[in-house]
């Protein structure tokens, strides 16, 4: 049995930050992955061109500048990539990190919106600001908190009165917007709502007609830094942190299935793995979902069945399925999103609510060279009278062509090679319970002090010396490294 | 042209409006409320439309007005009587019903038949709820701060509201923030199993907004109308003597007995503006009033847009004005009937003729009510609250004879090619058609009917958009936001001008708190 | 209406007054005769017959049985052998208590846990993550409980295996008329009794086959009134009377934990991760603010309040369920919960709440009560219960 200063469970990002960042502050350290690579959710299988469910992303600049990325190979600063949304008469609307660019594609559609979008990009880079300090700030149990743990979250509401009122209140209003309402007080043009509230509506089991759905808009903005997907390689995200979190010492093992966290007298003690291997450590964080932790990592005794209760009633719910294919014919670069109307995404959604795969689905692509990354919604985990199968899943692949055939005309005899994965494969898979990417909905009731569970905002988990490290928390959702990189801070500034 | 001088005027005798007059005539001011129809009340009114049927014609039952109104203003003396409304029935799609009863062993037993295990969670689900209306209910009597201010004022308002969450339990605390931000379905799955159950109680989140039960948000509709649950006062939901007339009447004859003066028939089409201030009022016909204060007890819409010149208005505030929500989504079926609707679930009358029936199948069912609205369609199979006030107050119908009041969602107000006469009749016919499934005599049974859209709502009872609330209850229109940021507060950014309505903070329902509450600020000002 | 017991075609015809209460929804006897004194009696002297069919009963099997009421009760299941029955109390996560009742081991992966509330949904919460199945068993049950010295003879003259060998909280497999029925020796009066339990659809010839066994011993059917004098008298808490659950509680004072219901000795501190353990560990490290005492009114005390304004003692038969202030000096320290007469010790005695230091058996406290409307202060000994406890009872 070997001892360590924290044992990470799970080699995703989060995990691996957190690695890295305990593991350069000196901490004996060891990250234990199930499968037989690194990389959680932002790496596919075995072939490089399997589909993962991250297609983009990028870790915070702090992130990166803590953990000197840029020396293990980390690409610096990537920049989003337009969003392209394809339209059915053909036209496209490109939204870019050029306003005035922008600006002139809006205009086919709506003189005033163009206007007006200079104004817009503002207002969400302002908002996207704050809502990162949001991330940053630890969220202390409330209502009762002392000082010390105050005074960060009296900072954030500093720094959002010194929004001004005009910007703190539109902020404040923001969050519980549906993205439709949002995007109606500012624009006329209904291709361009939609394509902004495609951002709304990634990943989340929501409409762009549902409450919230503005404040993922927005979390997608931020973690995205711009409109499309980052221009960069998830893999090569992945590699550096690897890279880093080794050379400052952390010892990481794959094909390492943790069975158990052991808990004694109320304390974490270490883990035992799937093997009967134990290994002890007085802190363990755990950066799988926080239904897979509470539910089957560790036993309920010690736990409040109320607490269990709300775990087990933690929105998962995923509606994302994936796809990869490689074309013959040369795809443009970019992010395309297939996302003409509002109604049009409310209508994919509809389809979810009640347990069916969208026949007209959204769909966000980003290609790279000659292959293609689709991401599919909405394809909920729970179909109704139906399971994912294979004629589920051929069902899926088909509708995934048809609709690329839509929108890329001649694409259908040119792609091969299509593997998809259903929501059942990213539980299975990728251990994302009940197939959500985000280990939980971004929704109003699981954010900012109520992500996983109210109470539990701060990493830390009613059993002592368990902390949370995965995108399930606070921060959390989305490649970012937040999550990952609060937990480590969290730690270091408890009694490890 | 004739001209009169008040302390205040009063544009437009609701319910609020009347509130609104009586605690300023109260306090000793002299007073005018002008209402624009013949007779006063807005949405809480009686009328006969067919000869001895007389139909609660918008609102219909009573549960949230605050029981120190009815105190402070004595409405028990002017006529007010709160009739009980003991049980609540939901026939399904199966044949068979579920029911919650005025006891609570029947209740469960009832439940139980569905569900062992809902029937346990019905009683921790009920505490919930108390507990949870417990712990808001003080926000419905604080008056809404603006954060960005540093007036002492809104700081001591910010502190009070700070106080007010810090005295409440982590787990409350916890629990009210979880309630509010999250979707009835989502709250309703999470805690029972029998659609039935839960479809009928996702019912009250979605009512007067334009949102499905699975939208987050509607939970706290929900708790909104569990508020009056725990008043004490009178049991949960009640209909009053007369129907919501009856409360009206008691209103103004207790704000009459007060001193105030109330017309009728006297719309207003100006607020008279001097120097910067709000100092009277001319009506359509011309006529004048002035008062050292004018309130408007109309929809925030009219208060802001339609009233007064929007050169008075910094154009943020006629910008957040112009994006209230308030999309009508509710109307109204009022049946005179020659029998009672038998209903094939459990034949014959009844306890449940004295209650509510309701058509709420399953989460679902509303959702997929819901889905027709949002795309500009009346549902196909709406969601139907129905009340026969003829069992509980015999006067309101000749003898042997009934009125029946269905409460309908989703009715949209921007129904896809405008509303006309026979989109009226298909959507009555859609509640007869699916009230026909559970009680089918009832066709045969309708012998007089009046059909109310949103767009009636907004006509006769002169609401804008016809929301019953005079903007939804929505998150993002809720306390310091309601019905704009920095303007919570019952003030307006035109001195001398206040919103009492159901537009303001704590919103819409027979509640009155928007009436007294602005009263109070109003007095707080002083009035020149 | 009510729901009527499976026993309801028997009870319906005796009950004289049809003095009827409402016990979980069912119907239940107040009382059978004109006074329940005679029900009383036969509780200390003979045998009562109750139906107790209203109680909770759930049924809760599978390989994690054990494992799952351990996680919920306070004492140790995973000890009992088979055949054992256990009073024990339940608690949420703060440590306060929930509800209170018993649990039987019927096999070595199968218990019945009787409650006075409804448990369901709190057995399904806890049970997430384990391998067991709750069925709440409640209506398909039937329950008849036989209390008093004579208890045992009646049974052993109609029962198919003799009672002798059963000791006390034990249980046994047994018949009554041919009808396969469990008999545990429990009760709630505090004398010798059993509780015998039987499929709802064959208890009728039960009944029918107790009364004729013990006619000649004077069995009488007995309803609440008298138990709930019975059971003051042995010291036994009452669900919202007694005590409020926790999970009913709107505030935080109505919530008590088990030590302040004299129940510590049914909290084992030293098994494993149970609810409300760590709560618990911390508050036997600091002890309690309240205890639940018996209260013993100096009946000379009594009498002489009563003589003050010229009357002589004026008790009522039946045990208070009301709150009675309980005051040290002018200051009050307490509140009594239920108080009664008890015929059996010819004195005036309560259940109290009482906070430290003024629970310690023999302080001497004042119990407020009213005499010709006029509020008094009889004095009153905090002493040990059960205040009456028979020999026979675990013999
Ligand atoms: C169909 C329907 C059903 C409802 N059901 C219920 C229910 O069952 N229970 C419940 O609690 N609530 C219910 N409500 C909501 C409740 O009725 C309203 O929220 C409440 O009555 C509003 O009162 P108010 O005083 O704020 O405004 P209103 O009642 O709308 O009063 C505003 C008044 O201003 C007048 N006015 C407008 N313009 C002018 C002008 N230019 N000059 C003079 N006067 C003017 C109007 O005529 C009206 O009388 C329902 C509402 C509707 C429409």
């Amino acid at each position: 049995m070997n001892s360590y200063d924290a044992i990470i469970i799970g080699a995703g990002h989060n995990g691996l930050t957190t690695a890295a960042w305990l593991a350069k502050a000196g901490k004996k350290v060891l990250v234990l992955e199930k499968r037989s690579v690194v990389g959680g959710a932002c790496v596919g299988n075995d072939a490089a061109l399997d589909p993962a469910p991250f297609s983009g992303g990028f870790l915070r600049p702090d992130i990166v500048r803590h953990l000197k990325l840029t020396q293990f190979g980390l690409n610096p600063a990537p920049v989003a990539t337009d969003l392209i949304s394809l339209l059915p008469d053909s036209r496209q609307l490109v939204l870019s990190a050029d306003p005035v660019k922008t600006a002139e594609s809006i205009a086919q559609f709506s003189a005033a919106d163009a206007a007006k979008w200079p104004d817009f990009v503002r207002f969400m880079d302002k908002a996207a600001a704050t809502l990162e300090a949001a991330y940053a700030t630890p969220i202390p149990r409330l209502p009762k908190f002392s000082p010390t743990e105050g005074l960060p979250l009296a900072q954030l509401a500093l720094k959002i009165r010194g929004l001004g009122a005009r910007d703190m209140y539109a902020f404040i209003r923001l969050l519980p917007m549906s993205a439709k309402e949002f995007l109606d007080d500012w624009f006329e043009s209904d291709a361009l709502k939609a394509a902004i509230a495609s951002l709304g509506i990634h990943n989340a089991n929501l409409g762009v007609m549902s409450a919230g759905s503005a404040y993922n808009l927005l979390h997608q903005y931020l973690i995205r830094g711009g409109w499309g997907q980052p221009a960069n390689d998830l893999r090569q995200v992945i590699a550096a942190l690897e890279s880093a979190a080794k050379a400052f010492g952390a010892e990481i093992r794959t094909s390492a299935e943790v069975a158990r966290v052991t808990v004694e007298n109320e304390r974490v003690s270490g883990v035992l793995l799937a093997s009967g291997e134990q290994n002890s450590a007085g802190t363990v964080l755990c950066s799988a979902d926080p239904k897979r932790t509470f539910l089957s990592l560790v036993t309920p005794e010690p736990l409040d069945p109320e607490f269990v209760w709300q775990v087990q009633t933690l929105k998962m719910r995923g509606v994302t399925a994936m796809a990869a294919a490689q074309s013959a014919a040369p795809l443009p670069a970019g992010t395309l999103i297939v996302a003409p109307s509002l109604n049009y995404l409310e209508r994919a959604y509809d389809a979810a609510k009640y347990g069916q795969i969208s026949e007209k689905p959204y769909l966000e692509i980003t290609t790279a060279g000659n292959s293609l990354s689709i991401h599919f919604q909405f394809a909920p985990y729970f179909l109704k009278n139906a399971t994912w199968n294979a004629e589920t899943r051929a069902k899926l692949e088909s509708i995934v062509v048809d609709t690329l055939e839509t929108r890329l005309p001649n694409l259908k005899s040119q792609i091969h090679n299509l593997k998809s994965l259903t929501p059942l494969d990213l539980e299975t898979a990728f251990s994302l319970t009940e197939g959500d990417p985000h280990h939980g909905q971004l929704a109003l009731d699981q954010f900012f002090f109520m992500r996983p569970i109210p109470g539990y905002a701060s990493q830390k988990t009613p059993i002592a010396g368990l902390y949370l490290c995965g995108s399930g928390v606070h921060g959390g959702g989305g490649v970012s490294g937040i999550a990952g990189r609060n937990a480590a801070k969290a730690v270091l500034k408890g009694s490890l | 042209m004739t001209s009169h001088t008040y302390d205040a005027i009063i544009i437009g005798g609701g319910h609020n409006g009347l509130i609104n007059a009586a605690y300023l005539a109260r306090a000793g001011k002299k007073v005018i409320v002008l209402e624009r129809r013949p007779i006063v009340g807005g949405a809480a009114v009686t009328e006969e439309i067919f000869p001895g049927f007389r139909f609660t014609e918008f609102s219909y039952v009573v549960s949230l007005l605050r029981p120190e109104i009815i105190r402070e203003l004595e409405l028990p003396k002017h006529g007010l009587k709160i009739l009980p409304l003991p049980s609540t029935f939901t026939p399904m799609e199966n044949g068979d019903y579920i029911a919650a009863w005025d006891d609570h062993d029947k209740t469960r037993r009832e439940i139980y038949r569905h569900s062992p295990k809902d029937a346990d969670a019905y009683d921790d689900y009920a505490r919930l709820m108390v507990r949870m209306a417990m712990a808001v209910k003080p926000l419905l009597s604080l008056i809404p701060p603006d954060l960005a201010s540093l007036s002492p004022r809104d700081l001591v308002g910010l502190l009070k509201t700070g106080l007010y969450a810090a005295s409440l339990s982590e787990k409350d605390l916890y629990a009210v923030a979880k309630l509010v931000t999250q979707s009835s379905g989502d709250l309703l799955d999470d805690w029972f199993e029998t659609d039935a159950l839960k479809g009928t109680k996702s019912a009250s989140g979605i009512i007067g907004t334009f949102l499905g039960p699975r939208s987050p948000g509607t939970a706290y509709v929900l708790l909104h109308h569990y508020m009056g649950e725990i008043d004490g006062a009178f049991r949960a939901w009640g209909f009053a003597k007369n129907g919501s007339g009856g409360v009206t009447a008691s209103i103004a004859s207790a704000a009459r007995a007060l001193g105030v003066e109330i017309r009728t028939d006297a719309p207003v089409k100006q607020v008279i503006v001097k120097n910067g201030r709000a100092v009277g009022v001319a009506l359509e016909n011309g006529d004048e009033f002035h008062a050292s204060v004018v309130v408007s007890a109309a929809d925030p819409k009219r208060t802001f847009l339609q009233f007064v010149e929007p050169k008075y208005f910094p154009d943020e505030f006629i910008t957040q004005i112009r994006n209230f929500r308030v999309r009508g989504s509710s109307g109204k079926l009022n049946l005179a009937l020659s029998e009672l609707p038998n209903f094939t679930a459990l034949p014959g009358e009844g306890e449940l003729h004295r209650g509510a029936v309701s058509i709420s199948p399953s989460i679902d069912y509303i959702e997929r009510a819901f889905d027709d609205a949002k795309y500009g369609q009346v549902s196909r199979r709406p969601y139907i609250d129905i009340i026969i006030p003829s069992m509980i107050d015999p006067e309101m119908a000749p003898p042997g004879q009934h009125v029946m009041s269905c409460f309908v969602q989703y009715v949209p107000y921007d129904v896809e090619g405008g509303w006309d006469e026979s989109k009226k009749e298909a959507f009555a016919e859609n509640v007869i058609a699916t009230l026909e499934q559970y009680a089918p005599n009832i066709r045969r049974a309708i012998i007089g009917k009046q059909i109310i859209t949103p767009v009636d709502i907004e006509r006769i009872a002169g609401i804008t958009g016809g929301n019953i609330f005079h903007g939804e209850l929505l998150l993002h229109q809720l306390f310091f936001l309601r019905p704009a940021p920095q303007w919570a507060d019952f003030r307006t950014p035109l001195p001398g001008y206040y919103l009492a309505a159901s537009g303001a903070h704590p919103g819409g329902g027979i509640m009155g708190a928007a009436g007294k509450l602005s009263a109070q600020e109003i007095l707080k000002d002083g009035l020149r | 209406m009510l729901r009527t017991t499976p026993f309801h075609p028997r009870t319906s015809l005796i009950n004289q007054l049809q003095n009827w209460r409402r016990w979980s929804g069912y119907y239940t006897a107040g009382l059978y005769e004109m006074s329940h004194e005679r029900e009383y009696w036969a509780i200390r002297n003979a045998a009562a017959l109750f139906d107790v069919s209203p109680l909770m009963k759930y049924l809760i099997e599978g390989p994690d049985a054990a494992r799952l009421l351990d996680r919920i009760v306070t004492r140790d299941v995973q000890k009992m052998s088979i055949g054992q029955v256990i009073y024990t109390p339940w608690c949420n996560a703060e440590g306060k208590v929930l509800d209170d009742g018993t649990v039987s081991r019927l096999g070595e992966t199968t218990f019945r846990m009787t409650s006075a509330d409804p448990n369901l949904r709190w057995l399904n919460l806890n049970a997430a993550g384990m391998d067991v199945s709750i069925t709440d068993i409640s209506d398909q049950m039937a329950a008849l409980s036989l209390q008093g010295p004579k208890a045992r003879v009646i049974l052993n003259r109609c029962a198919a295996k003799s009672l002798d060998g059963l000791k006390y909280f034990r249980l046994m497999e047994n018949a009554i008329a041919e009808v396969p029925v469990t008999i545990s020796r429990t009760g709630y009066t505090g004398d010798l009794g059993y509780e015998i339990w039987m499929e709802a659809a064959n208890a009728l010839p039960v009944w029918d086959a107790l009364m004729a066994a013990g006619h000649d011993y004077g069995i009488a059917p007995a309803g609440i009134l008298a138990l709930d004098v019975a059971r003051v008298e042995a010291g036994l808490i009452l669900i919202e009377t007694d005590y409020t659950a926790a999970h009913h509680a709107l505030i935080e004072s109505q919530k008590s934990s088990p030590f302040e219901l004299g129940l510590g000795w049914a909290v084992n501190l030293e098994k494993g991760p149970f609810n409300g353990k760590q709560a618990l560990v911390a508050e036997k490290a600091h002890g309690s603010e309240w205890m639940f005492v018996g209260l013993e009114v100096d009946w000379v005390g009594m009498e002489r309040l009563f003589h003050e304004v010229g009357l002589p003692p004026q008790i009522s038969p039946l045990t208070l369920r009301a709150s009675l202030p309980v005051f040290k000096g002018s200051a009050q320290v307490g509140y009594a919960s239920s108080s009664t007469w008890s015929p059996v010790l010819k004195k005036y005695i309560a259940l109290a709440h009482v906070q430290k230091p003024y629970f310690e058996i023999g302080t001497d406290v004042l119990l407020e009560v009213t005499v010709e409307h006029q509020r008094k202060y009889a004095p009153a000994k905090v002493v040990k219960t059960p205040f009456y406890e028979p020999e026979w009872k675990k013999k």
